[in-house]
């Protein structure tokens, strides 16, 4: 790649590439409000400007420049930190202060405000306006964000994110002059589905969430990376949360995966890791007809008891499981029913999904496959089909022992019918349901914001949670039942933490073999050997 | 008296003159467009090179050069879009061809079109010119109705349409990337550049913007001998004859068609006939609002894009505005003020800012709040904006009050002296 300088230091650039591009991809910090790298280039805000000492040719450029605008040359010399630049900076930030309205201990971006950083290091703290600021207020402009225009520096990333990113062009820029502002069309709301996004790309507290505001000021919200499990997409995230409490989810940008992107119902999901009133909080074990809490000790000898007193044929154990599971789960299930049982009798749901194609590539972010680990449970090689054809004749056996993860299954009343009657069922999962009803055991697990798993998006890239809160005190991950049962059941195995069961995974199918954990960790990665999905149908959407 | 050059009033000056298409040809028009016909283009863009004329929008961009610049073999059309948004204040002379000549300009618009292969051509009207945009609607009839446009003109096998776009009365509109998206149908907002026009303008197909006037010079710099007779109205580098908007203070206002090398004291004195009821002269604003301002004692120079910019001003559109001594340079700079503060698109943040807050100020010295510390704030935040915006406008802004600070700042001191 060929390169140029920024203040001395070597940077290379492809060619066509843009001297603030460049630098950023090289960690080299520009600062900037109205560039955003997955938009069009404006150069308006006028706060990246740089000396370009060496246009590449000898000679200097006549003025500062917009290393936004400004194509990187072989041999360009660009400085960033002279008394020019400066100078230039502190003039772009009086302007665009002299009518903010700085309501920063009442404004939600406080702490994350692009304007309030550059203003402490590049401002001179003080103003030479002394007359009254101009007025906008406040706009109602969707369902997901608002607009407080005061705030507005005139950057245009909202306006050109539903002209260029969602092309719903459903938001604009109004008025010219110093009364240029922005507002939606006609009065309308906002109906796209990625509103969060504009609060996101906004550099100041003018488009916030309105699920968020005035909830928690953002220097205490602590962060930890996570992947979003409202669809298959398995958007990368950072869960946002403080004493326990989940405040928002935000993207983090993945080129593989979402870009720079998150939808509005994804974000929404933060909102069942905060649920209490429907999660399982202790081990329930049926007494008299009736679920009681007991201990996990108690659970565990009741289970083995029950078992070794049925000593079930393989055709009479079963496990059914959502594709909420992670791999390690997945994975654990199966091996808990060929090690204990020599069964292979584990079933999820593959209904078919629906894949949307689109001009503009953030509609293809949201899948009607609401649920995080299709793929991965297809590379497992968890039995299904469309149908659930082979599970209905499997259910025709007697059974003894079925073992159900999550909520497989929800609305197939005659599958549960049939379960029903089985001898010990076995529930493990988060939230009390149907299955938790007809159980003889139930064993609390925990959301996945309280515990480490890898998932296995639609494009069959392998991705990984983090620990963000503390789980719920009785509960214990699902992949530590898992494995602790197995051990309870006579099984000798030394699961101590998920990299563990990630690399047994690897080791022993063919789908993950060579992927390791701590490679995953960061952005993910991909199968080698793509799985074949007969589920998935493409249909187009337009805008 | 001095006299006016006739070469683009030819027409308009004969009180005889018929400006319909047969009025038009009977005084020898369209004979440079039939030979431009049987020319290469290039060879029309080499002759308007040697002619040496500079773009009349203001910039003073060698037109030729501007033509030879068009991204050739791209796949893509080309167009070439004529400038008729004239809204520099001051300035009125596109006004006068398009009313007075609708066929030279037209003519001109079709040499240029030939010359850099473009088989749509766009009048961008200035919103307010309804009698300019009736008039150039039906001479563009005329021409179908003559098949002077259309598939087949004069037999030349060359295909061109002429569509008049009428603009919205924004002045931003009149610089050229902020016209071309206005073409386009969105708002007028000032593009990023690069890329230039010529390599992406209108529909991002390579394009040209020419002012009225530049291409109203055409039929006479393709006629016969006519590069080099242009060349010779005007000092070197400095060629043909151009069209002052001259206002203000001076007996006859109007506008002249003048070479080059008229000195300016001239322009005032002579063809304007002087100041008006016997007054002195205080000032001129020698190229439209965005000049910087001279004083009487510096008008001692020869009227053209080279001499001006020697005296750190500029000659912009050639619209000279001239105020006597009773004049008030304050409200005269709150005018201009007002002006761009309204007419900023807004975009970026120096203009924005910079355009409505300098106002505010001025306003301020008008209200008895003037003070020393403000006119050096007035004149800092004049810098502030002066080449750190977007477009032009920025520096059109600050120029003036700069230079209305520089030059008259006792005329701000009597707003605050008394108290
Ligand atoms: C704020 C602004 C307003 C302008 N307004 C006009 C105008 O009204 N008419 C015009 O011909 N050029 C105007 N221009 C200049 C055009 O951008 C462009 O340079 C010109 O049309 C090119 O034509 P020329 O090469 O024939 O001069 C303006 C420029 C700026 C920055
Ligand atoms: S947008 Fe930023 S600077 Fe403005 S009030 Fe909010 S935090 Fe403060
Ligand atoms: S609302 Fe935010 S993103 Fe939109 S223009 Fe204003 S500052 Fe920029
Ligand atoms: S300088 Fe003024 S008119 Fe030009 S783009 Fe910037 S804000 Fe708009
Ligand atoms: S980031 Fe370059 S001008 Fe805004």
């Amino acid at each position: 790649m060929p390169v140029f300088q920024i203040d001395g230091e070597p940077v290379e650039y492809e060619p066509g590439e843009k001297v603030l591009s460049a630098a950023l991809r090289s960690g080299k910090m520009i600062p900037h409000y109205c560039y955003h790298p997955g938009m069009s280039v404006v150069a308006t805000c006028r706060m990246c400007l740089v000396d370009v000492i060496d246009m590449g040719n000898g000679r200097p450029a006549p003025k500062l420049q917009t290393a936004c605008s400004m194509d990187a040359t072989e041999g360009m010399k660009v400085e960033t930190l002279n008394q020019k630049v400066e100078e230039g900076r502190k003039l772009v930030n009086e302007f665009l202060l002299v009518n903010h309205p700085l309501d920063c201990p009442i404004c939600d971006q406080s702490g994350e405000c692009t304007l309030q950083d550059y203003a402490f290091e590049y401002g001179s703290g003080k103003s030479e306006m002394d007359y009254s600021k101009r007025v906008n207020g406040w706009r109602d402009i969707g369902t997901f964000v608002a607009l407080e225009r005061n705030r507005c520096i005139q950057c245009s990333r909202c306006d050109r994110f539903t002209r260029e990113i969602t092309g719903t062009n459903e938001f604009g820029m109004f008025n010219r002059g110093h009364e240029l502002t922005v507002d939606t069309y006609a009065d309308r709301p906002m109906t796209n589905k990625f509103q969060g996004n504009m609060a996101d790309i906004c550099p100041v507290g003018a488009i916030t969430e309105k699920e968020f505001r005035f909830k928690r000021r953002v220097w205490k919200l602590k962060k930890n990376h996570s992947i979003c499990t409202g669809c298959s997409t398995g958007c990368n995230i950072t869960i946002e949360h403080d004493r326990n409490e989940v405040f928002r989810l935000k993207p983090v940008e993945n080129q593989n995966v979402n870009k720079w992107w998150l939808c509005d119902e994804g974000r929404l999901t933060y909102r069942l890791m905060n649920e209490r009133k429907m999660r399982i909080h202790q081990p329930l074990g049926r007494v008299d007809g009736s679920l009681a809490g007991i201990s996990w000790e108690e659970a565990y000898s009741a289970i083995a008891e029950r078992v070794s007193e049925l000593a079930p044929e393989p055709q009479a154990v079963l496990a059914l499981t959502d594709t909420q599971a992670s791999n390690e789960e997945l994975f654990l299930l199966q091996k808990l029913l060929k090690d204990v049982f020599a069964a292979d009798n584990v079933f999820c749901p593959l209904p078919k999904w629906e894949q949307s194609e689109s001009d503009f590539f953030i509609n293809t972010l949201i899948t009607s496959d609401k649920t995080p680990n299709r793929a991965g449970a297809l590379a497992l090689q968890i039995q299904g089909d469309e149908k659930n054809e082979r599970l209905t004749k499997t259910i025709e056996n007697d059974l003894k022992v079925v073992f159900v993860l999550g909520n497989p299954f929800a609305a197939d009343l005659d599958v549960q019918q049939k379960i029903k009657q089985a001898q010990l069922v076995v529930h493990l999962g988060v939230f009390y349901n149907a299955w938790s009803e007809i159980a003889d055991v139930v064993l609390p697990g925990q959301y996945y914001s309280e515990k480490v798993g890898t998932y296995t998006n639609k494009q069959q890239r392998v991705q990984s949670t983090e620990i963000a809160v503390q789980p719920l005190r009785r509960t214990r991950p699902e992949w530590q039942i898992l494995a602790e049962l197995s051990q309870r059941l006579g099984q000798k195995n030394s699961f101590e933490n998920v990299p563990q069961v990630f690399t047994a995974i690897a080791g022993e199918t063919a789908a993950f073999s060579g992927l390791n954990f701590e490679k995953i960790a960061g952005l993910g990665i991909e199968l080698t050997k793509k799985i074949k999905d007969n589920g998935k149908k493409i249909v187009s959407v337009q805008t | 008296m001095l006299e006016e050059t006739l070469v683009l009033f030819k027409n308009i000056r004969n009180p005889e003159y018929d400006k319909s298409l047969a009025g038009y040809k009977k005084s020898g028009g369209f004979k440079s467009l039939k030979k431009v016909f049987g020319m290469k283009p290039e060879d029309v863009v080499q002759e308007v090179k040697e002619s040496g004329i500079r773009g009349r929008g203001g910039a003073g961009f060698p037109t030729g050069l501007k033509w030879s610049f068009m991204a050739k073999d791209t796949g893509k059309p080309s167009y070439l879009v004529a400038n008729a948004d004239e809204s520099e204040p001051g300035t009125c002379k596109d006004r006068e061809l398009m009313l007075k000549d609708p066929h030279l300009f037209l003519e001109g618009l079709m040499i240029g079109s030939y010359a850099i292969g473009c088989h749509h051509a766009y009048v961008y009207v200035r919103g307010e010119y309804f009698p300019s945009i009736k008039t150039l609607n039906s001479a563009v009839d005329e021409l179908y109705a003559d098949g002077l446009l259309g598939p087949n003109p004069l037999g030349s096998g060359f295909q061109l349409d002429i569509t008049i776009h009428t603009g919205a009365g924004a002045y931003i509109c009149g610089e050229e990337s902020a016209l071309l998206d206005s073409l386009e149908g969105k708002r007028g907002h000032p593009r990023v550049k690069p890329p230039f026009p010529a390599v992406s303008g209108f529909n991002a197909c390579p394009t040209s913007v020419n002012n009225v006037e530049t291409l109203a010079c055409m039929p006479f710099i393709l006629s016969d001998g006519g590069a080099e007779a242009f060349k010779s109205f005007g000092p070197q580098n400095n060629s043909g004859t151009h069209l002052v908007s001259l206002s203000g203070h001076v007996n006859r206002p109007g506008v002249y068609e003048l070479r080059m090398d008229v000195n300016m004291k001239d322009i005032i004195y002579d063809i304007g006939g002087g100041i008006r009821n016997g007054k002195k002269l205080k000032g001129v604003i020698p190229g439209g609002s965005s000049s910087p301002v001279m004083t009487a004692d510096e008008v001692d120079v020869l009227y053209n894009f080279d001499d001006l910019a020697k005296k750190g001003t500029m000659m912009g559109s050639a619209a000279m505005m001239v105020f006597d001594e009773d004049t008030d340079v304050v409200k005269l700079l709150h005018r201009i003020t007002r002006f761009y503060a309204h007419e900023s698109c807004g975009q970026c943040t120096p203009c924005r800012e910079g355009t409505h807050w300098s106002r505010q100020i001025v306003r301020d010295f008008l209200s008895g709040n003037g003070s020393d510390e403000k006119l050096k704030l007035l004149n800092r935040v004049g810098g502030n904006m002066m080449g750190t915006t977007l477009c032009a406008l920025g520096d059109a802004a600050a120029m003036p009050i700069q230079s209305f600070v520089k030059k008259f700042p006792d005329e701000f001191r009597k707003y605050y002296a008394i108290a």
